[in-house]
């Protein structure tokens, strides 16, 4: 192979691998490879399950083609033409997956859009994408999308799923999802082959999803990502990381998200994965619980607030609880150090961890849904060492995923080869380079086809040789594995010309249970490196409670003299592990927690420095010119869309 | 008489405590599918009002009909059998149970029970607790309580608690909901929430609704029509733009002008 030969000198080793044999033409599509699924299994196994009346409801892949057909023959009747848009805003359920696949199927393109979207972000995408009709959840999208309508003239129709608040709603922009199916049900009558030919009429070159990047930087862009990258970007974990058709996955990340397009949809239509959906957000942890499944692929974030939560009720439990946890927690960690420099842990310790098993690891791994865990993954912003080590000592094997919208996974933890430093190495299919800056590059089938409208930022993110640049800064040590260091443009110099990670120290920082948030400070202008920090309300507020400390609100409780001896001794812990130079120096509690409402956070929960560092001035300034408390008056802007003034003092404090 | 026909009709109550005259001559008529709110400033009689149309209290004079039946002299489980269901002020649930068993001990009313059958429960019984939790699923899915469904009401937070109360009376299948001061004590959100419920209920379920309210800006959105009470004695009764701008009313809230 003349490609394999030219290949960088840094890249993965890429053998002949079945995953990445050339697509058949017969299933290069999203919605071929279903309608396959469907013909192979009929009534005769089930594709999802709903949990709805608390039950969990079952929908056979019979059932679950009768619904595509319908609502891609309803959208055909309504006027949806091949290459037309369709941006659907809702949460994960059945109809979702159904309305995308059916959109693909009619030769469309499906937009995903956030379900906490407001008005505005909401207009953008819509507009942005030329979406042509809105496929919303429920009464609340509904409203949204009523509001918008002026802005929005080339929106044709609004279709729902949820009727519930909707019944009076008399509206003919508005349709429901049976209703789009009734029309679909005449149209196939009329013309009983057309689903079959509009389906053999796609190709794997045709864009499948815009998924709309989350704009850390400036506008969100959609990237144009084909049906071909989708299917290998799906299998490029699958070779590494084997899923079968008996499989239970639980679809709750959103779908706007590209790794639950990947992982989710596009592993159910070519191997055919159950789907389970949780009944509502809130009860997402419980039903994971009684689905038990296989692979789970969490950001980073929610992998830590799961470890907080479990800390926190372990200092609540029993004293039997407790003492099993002290005793066996460290055996778990002795042993997953010994795996961890690649050695076998001694039969002694190896007996011990078996009987922790028994007693605690394994009772708490079925609190979490785990029990029968084989391919748990984290992504996004990388996790702490401390909350990867604490999974692995409790038998879950956390792997890091580290991937893009732009180009899916780029690499991963496989073959047993877990490091907690690293994120892992590249499936075979996947290449990777370090170029200028320790900027890592990207190279795979699974690189997408552009930003939408924007052939400008496309030509920097794709290059001649087809690379991908990422814009992250990482390298790759003698094993081939990545390190992440961060963002390019995020590594930050101080005055003294060391270089920090503010990403870094937010991480470890957040690995505690009494600090939500932080913000780590510093400039090419500073001397020493600060930080803000956002407190956990809930555990704080137990911790004052059992120390008999009072308050009345979050303001308050965040300013309390005891609160801040206590964040210093997490700040001292940070910083025990780096160099003296780039250590915390000062830091100061912040009043108010940050908030993805108040444009402070973007939509995953990435922290918005710019716009934080702008409105968290006064106290930065402080940070640095050495005062110990400062005046803030801050504009908080309420869910109705009120806003109001608080004013309290802030301290600041040296660590 | 163009009017709709009355769901609920009281006439006349007056109704003492010792020397306490909680309410005097009241009189008003509910009219099927609507929902009328009762108002007025601290000590009126509207809680006396509610639970004289329940059943909880006996007027000393004055007759209540529901449907056109005389219902005065029936106790408040027959009333309640007859579609009155109501909600309370201070929360009134069991406590140590869980919002399914607060739901599912309302359905009692409409069980029918047999010794045997309960005991060996097969067959009929089986099938009469599966229609039972079905209705109680519905209405936990309508109040969106999913989360809560297993959760111990006394340990679930004040709104939360407030919606299982609602959920309870809903559970009766009612036909005329009486609800006294539902969102007293919620923040924005939690009252936006009930709001939107409570014309749900109206909406979906078809079922007339009697609403004891303070805030105002709600009693304006949702009610249809308004009677206020000042002393035991109704002052006003209609539209909210006619509440609005009634004299009596204006000097019951703000105190006679000097």
């Amino acid at each position: 192979m003349v490609a394999l030969q030219n290949a960088p000198a840094r890249t993965a080793p890429q053998g002949e691998h079945p995953h990445l044999a050339p697509l058949d033409p017969a299933l290069d599509t999203l919605p071929k490879n279903f309608v396959a699924m469907a013909k192979r299994y009929g009534a005769r196994k089930v594709a999802m399950r709903k949990k709805r009346y608390g039950i969990w409801q079952e929908y056979t892949w019979a059932g679950s083609f009768a619904h595509v057909r319908d609502f891609c023959l309803g959208l055909v009747s309504l006027g949806l033409q091949r290459g037309e848009k369709v941006s659907i805003i809702g949460d994960n359920d059945p109809e979702y997956y159904w309305a995308e696949l059916a959109v693909q199927a009619a030769g469309g393109i499906s937009v995903g859009i956030f379900t906490d979207a407001n008005l505005q972000e909401l207009a953008y995408v819509l507009q942005d994408s030329d979406s042509v009709f809105v496929i919303a959840h429920d009464q609340e999208q509904c409203d949204k999308m009523l509001a918008l309508r002026e802005a929005v003239p080339s929106i044709r129709a609004v279709i729902y799923w949820d009727e519930k608040g909707l019944w009076r709603y008399r509206d003919a922009w508005l349709l429901s999802f049976e209703q789009v199916e009734a029309k679909g049900r005449a149209y196939a009558a009329a013309q009983p082959d057309a689903f079959e030919k509009l389906v053999a009429q796609g190709s794997g070159d045709d864009i499948a999803i815009f998924s709309y990047t989350s704009g850390t930087t400036s506008l969100p862009k959609g990237a144009m990502i084909a049906h071909r990258n989708l299917i290998y970007g799906m299998r490029h974990v699958l070779a590494v990381a084997p899923i079968r058709p008996e499989d239970d996955y639980v679809s709750f990340s959103p779908l706007a998200w590209i790794t639950e397009q990947s992982l989710g949809l596009t592993a159910h239509v070519c191997v055919g994965t159950v789907v389970n959906f949780p009944e509502c957000a809130e009860t997402t942890q419980n039903d994971i619980r009684e689905i038990a499944p296989v692979a789970l692929l969490f950001p980073s974030r929610l992998w830590e607030s799961l470890l907080s939560m479990v800390q926190v009720r372990m200092a609540d439990a029993n004293l039997i609880n407790r003492a099993l946890y002290a005793l066996f927690m460290p055996i778990g960690y002795r042993v997953v150090d010994f795996e961890d420099r690649g050695k076998r842990a001694p039969i002694w310790w190896r007996a011990l961890y078996r009987l922790g098993d028994v007693l605690i690891f394994r009772p708490l791994r079925d609190k979490l849904g785990m029990v029968r865990m084989r391919e748990a993954f984290t992504s996004g912003a990388s996790l702490s060492p401390d909350a990867l080590r604490w999974f692995r000592a409790i038998g879950v094997t956390l792997k890091n995923l580290y991937g893009s919208t732009e180009c899916q996974t780029h690499t991963l933890h496989y073959g047993g080869e877990v490091r907690f430093e690293t994120v892992g190495k590249p499936p075979p299919g996947v290449e990777i380079r370090i170029a200028e800056r320790n900027e890592i590059y990207v190279r795979s089938r699974s690189v997408f086809q552009g930003y939408y409208k924007a052939p400008e930022e496309t030509a920097k993110a794709i290059d001649a040789e087809g690379w991908f640049h990422t814009g992250d800064a990482g390298y790759l040590n003698a094993e081939g594995h990545l390190i992440y260091l961060d963002r390019v443009k995020d590594l930050v110099p101080l005055a003294s010309g060391e270089y920090f990670s503010p990403q870094y120290l937010e991480v470890r920082l957040r690995f505690s249970p009494y600090i939500q948030d932080a913000m780590a400070l510093g400039s090419a202008e500073r001397d020493f490196v600060g930080a803000l920090i956002v407190i956990q309300f809930d555990n704080v507020a137990r911790w004052a409670e059992k120390h008999r400390v009072s308050f009345t609100t979050f303001v308050d409780l965040s300013q309390k003299q005891e609160v801040y001896e206590l964040i210093r001794k997490d700040v001292q812990r940070v910083n025990a592990a780096l160099p003296e130079a780039i250590r915390i120096k000062r830091f100061s509690i912040l009043h108010k927690a940050f908030d993805a409402d108040e444009a402070e956070l973007t939509r995953t929960r990435k922290l918005r420095r710019g716009f934080l560092a702008e409105r968290y001035r006064e106290i930065i300034e402080a940070i640095y010119s050495g005062a110990t408390s400062v005046q803030v008056r801050a504009e908080v802007k309420y869910r109705d869309g009120r806003t109001g003034v608080v004013q309290t003092a802030v301290r600041i404090v040296d660590v | 008489m163009n009017q709709p026909a009355a769901k609920l009709r009281v006439q006349n109550i007056t109704l003492r405590f010792g020397g306490v005259t909680a309410l005097n001559d009241v009189s008003f008529e509910v009219y099927q599918g609507e929902i009328l709110a009762l108002i007025g400033p601290n000590g009126a009689g509207k809680t006396s009002c509610i639970n004289s149309i329940s059943g909880f209290y006996r007027p000393q004079s004055g007759r209540i009909f529901l449907d056109g039946r005389d219902i005065t002299n029936l106790p408040p489980h027959q009333r309640a059998k007859l579609g009155l269901s109501r909600t309370f002020q201070n929360i009134a649930l069991y406590t140590n149970a869980t919002t399914l068993d607060n739901l599912m001990a309302a359905r009692h009313i409409h069980m029918r029970p047999s010794l045997i059958g309960e005991v060996i429960f097969w067959g009929m019984a089986q099938r009469e607790e599966i229609k039972h939790r079905r209705v109680v699923e519905e209405i936990i899915d309508f109040l969106e309580m999913q989360a809560i469904r297993k959760s111990i009401v006394g340990k679930l937070g004040y709104g939360l608690r407030k919606r299982v109360e609602l959920g309870r009376a809903l559970a009766l299948e009612p036909s005329v909901l009486l609800l006294d001061e539902p969102m007293a004590g919620m923040n924005v959100e939690e009252k936006e929430d009930m709001a939107r419920f409570i014309l749900d209920i109206h909406e979906r379920r078809g079922v007339t609704i009697v609403l004891i309210e303070h805030d105002m800006g709600l009693v304006m959105d949702i009610a249809q029509r308004i009677v206020v009470l000042d002393f035991g004695r109704k002052i006003a009764e209609g539209t909210p733009q006619e509440i609005r701008t009634n004299q009596a009313v204006i000097n019951a809230y703000l105190g006679q002008a000097g």
